[in-house]
């Protein structure tokens, strides 16, 4: 079976610069996709080339089995939400809706009907005859979104749409914009460097670093395993330490800083392997006291960061920083400057090939 | 020094105001020749005028000079400004340049090279040879008012629209000239005004066939001072009054309706989200 969107052998240059090296990638039908990445990633390049408005140097696209070459942006059918909304200043919200229909050479009447049911899904009804400029930022962040599904595109595209909203009603977008493509089932690619906004609304993440794809994976698995060092420090916080494989089949490696650490047994690596040592700051656990049993290291505290509910302790391990998240009840038994100790189970070790 | 500058300020005003303080009152003069202030007061140069087919020729000449002037400068300078504002190509620079030369260069250069140029193509005295002349120092003004506005475009808005369907044809159709209306009419307006108000190039080259309203102005000054002068200053002025308060009024005028149709609206929906 082939797969709704498929990108394969993509690769883009900008003169001798390589904006994207070997992309293939496989998104099924009504999946919400993420591409997550640093600026200059090649997820907006990525993405520029699926709607038409950059071409590959190499490779091809196909949509539903059809390949996409040699079709201009507006053959293509796609939606897409600019990061600056991008709508017609000169039109009212319905108008700036109906405007997809009107160039399908659908009648005004029915339009501008179909746009006003549009807007309504978005939640702006009674918005209709404003102008860009008299809305809110979240306002036309819906209007933009509605005018770029009102013509049931073959795919929706999101070019960070959320970057100029402030946290509150980003996240209140997120949950909308989840609602709406739920409903409609219009398959989504969203492009964001924000790794949270990643972990919250896609069914599968697609990480860009130098124009490569990392890792695609879904969120979970992303977070708890990922496949390269620039994954693991990517998403989310994480304590990463070089080390080595001591026993591959009952799952012993070795690092400078916590000393041995048991992992569960993978076979994909060997003895004598250079890996990097992965633990996420919520899976250390701090005592003052040395534990009876099990795995753990020492540390000197340096910073407490409180978050009410939570809190980030930061201290050192030998010259090796390292990152402690607890609970927020937690934090009382701990004060700057002073050593304490860490723990943790062999589930929460997480290896990672040394590339 | 808040004073001080006001001071300054307030008597700058007056003496960038005086000639139009002047002027008015003139036309309205029963003296025989421009005299200020003037003895008495009649409507009669403005009758003059309004009868004189040596006043109204002019007049009608140079509204059909700065129209055609108009005109032709857009077609030359629209798709000029595209391309020198979003191409790159080889000798832009230069291009560039030569679209404001005509800025640079004094009018009475360009004036006698038109005039010895136009003289051998039997284009001096008729309307075609002022419109292309005009045209000629047009372009710059109305370059730089265009290209001014092209470049706060936003060019995702094309994008936009291609997106969604609409081919680049639609699209500037649609989206780019709708969005550059105001640009490309205040470009137009600054050609026709300066096709309008142009004096030095007129007198050496529309003679009496094509002669247009500064150069009879020109002429009559010197000859006579005859005061219709002062009356079309006034009704230029007034002209002008009227065209740069136009967009103003337009302004308030949708404001106040959109405020009475938002008054009778139903309020939003409880729906609407909370923002």
């Amino acid at each position: 079976m082939s797969s709704y969107l498929n990108l394969s052998g993509v690769n883009k240059m900008f003169g001798d610069f390589q904006a994207l090296d070997d992309v293939n990638l496989d998104i099924e039908r009504g999946e919400f996709v993420t591409f997550l990445g640093p600026s200059g990633s090649g997820k907006t390049t990525t993405l520029m080339i699926i709607a038409g408005f950059e071409q590959a140097t190499k490779g091809r696209i196909t949509i539903d089995g059809k390949p996409l070459d040699g079709l201009k942006p507006y053959q293509r059918n796609i939606g897409i939400v600019f990061q600056n909304y991008a709508l017609f200043p000169h039109k009212t919200a319905v108008e700036n809706v109906y405007f997809p229909l009107q160039m399908r050479g659908v009648g005004r009447r029915e339009g501008l009907e179909k746009a006003n049911r549009m807007l309504e899904l978005v939640g702006l009804k009674g918005f209709s005859e404003r102008h860009p400029k008299e809305l809110s930022g979240g306002q036309q962040q819906r209007v933009a979104l509605a005018r770029a599904l009102v013509f049931e595109p073959s795919l929706l595209l999101l070019d960070e749409p959320l970057g100029a909203l402030d946290k509150n009603l980003r996240e209140q977008m997120q949950i909308e914009i989840k609602r709406i493509q739920k409903r409609l089932g219009v398959t989504t690619i969203f492009v964001t460097h924000d790794q949270t906004e990643a972990m919250s609304m896609s069914d599968r993440i697609v990480v860009f670093d130098k124009g490569r794809i990392e890792q695609v994976a879904d969120p979970l698995e992303l977070y708890h395993r990922p496949n390269t060092r620039f994954v693991a420090g990517f998403v989310g916080e994480s304590n990463i330490m070089a080390g080595h494989v001591v026993d591959a089949t009952a799952g012993l490696a070795e690092c400078a800083v916590f000393g041995s650490c048991r992992y569960p047994a993978d076979d994909r690596f060997s003895n004598g392997q250079a890996v990097n040592i992965l633990i996420r700051p919520e899976h250390l656990k701090i005592s003052r006291k040395a534990p009876e049993s099990g795995e753990w290291a020492t540390m000197t505290v340096d910073t407490i960061v409180n978050y009410g509910d939570n809190a980030l302790v930061i201290g050192h391990s030998g010259d090796h920083p390292v990152r402690v998240r607890v609970l927020g009840a937690d934090v009382v038994i701990i004060k700057e400057g002073e050593d304490c100790h860490i723990s943790w189970r062999p589930e929460a070790v997480h290896i990672i090939a040394e590339t | 020094m808040n004073r001080l500058m006001k001071a300054i300020g307030f008597v700058v005003v007056c003496f960038i105001a005086a000639p139009l303080v002047i002027v008015v009152p003139m036309s309205f003069s029963d003296a025989r020749s421009l005299q200020f202030p003037p003895p008495g007061y009649w409507l009669g140069y403005y009758e003059a005028y309004f009868t004189d087919m040596s006043w109204l020729r002019p007049t009608w000449n140079s509204i059909l000079i700065a129209s055609a002037t108009t005109v032709l400068t857009m077609i030359l300078v629209v798709p000029a400004t595209f391309a020198l504002v979003r191409h790159k190509f080889y000798g832009k620079s230069v291009a560039n340049v030569m679209m404001l030369m005509p800025m640079a260069v004094p009018h009475i250069v360009m004036a006698v090279g038109y005039y010895s140029y136009f003289g051998q193509m039997r284009l001096v005295h008729t309307h075609l040879g002022v419109i292309l002349a005009h045209s000629c120092l047009s372009v710059p003004i109305a370059f730089l008012v265009l290209s001014a506005n092209l470049k706060g475009f936003d060019r995702t808005l094309e994008r936009a629209a291609q997106s969604l369907g609409a081919s680049p044809m639609r699209t500037f159709i649609h989206v780019t000239l709708p969005i550059l209306r105001p640009g490309l009419l205040i470009s137009a307006l600054f050609a026709f005004i300066q096709s309008f108000d142009e004096t030095v190039v007129a007198i050496f080259i529309s003679g009496r066939d094509a002669e247009t309203l500064p150069r009879k102005m020109f002429d009559s000054i010197r000859q006579e001072a005859d005061p219709v002068i002062a009356v079309i200053s006034t009704l230029l002025f007034v002209v002008v009054l009227i065209g740069l308060l136009t967009p103003y009024l337009v302004k308030a005028l949708r404001g106040r309706l959109r405020k009475t149709n938002a008054g009778s609206e139903a309020p939003p929906a409880a729906l609407a989200p909370q923002e």
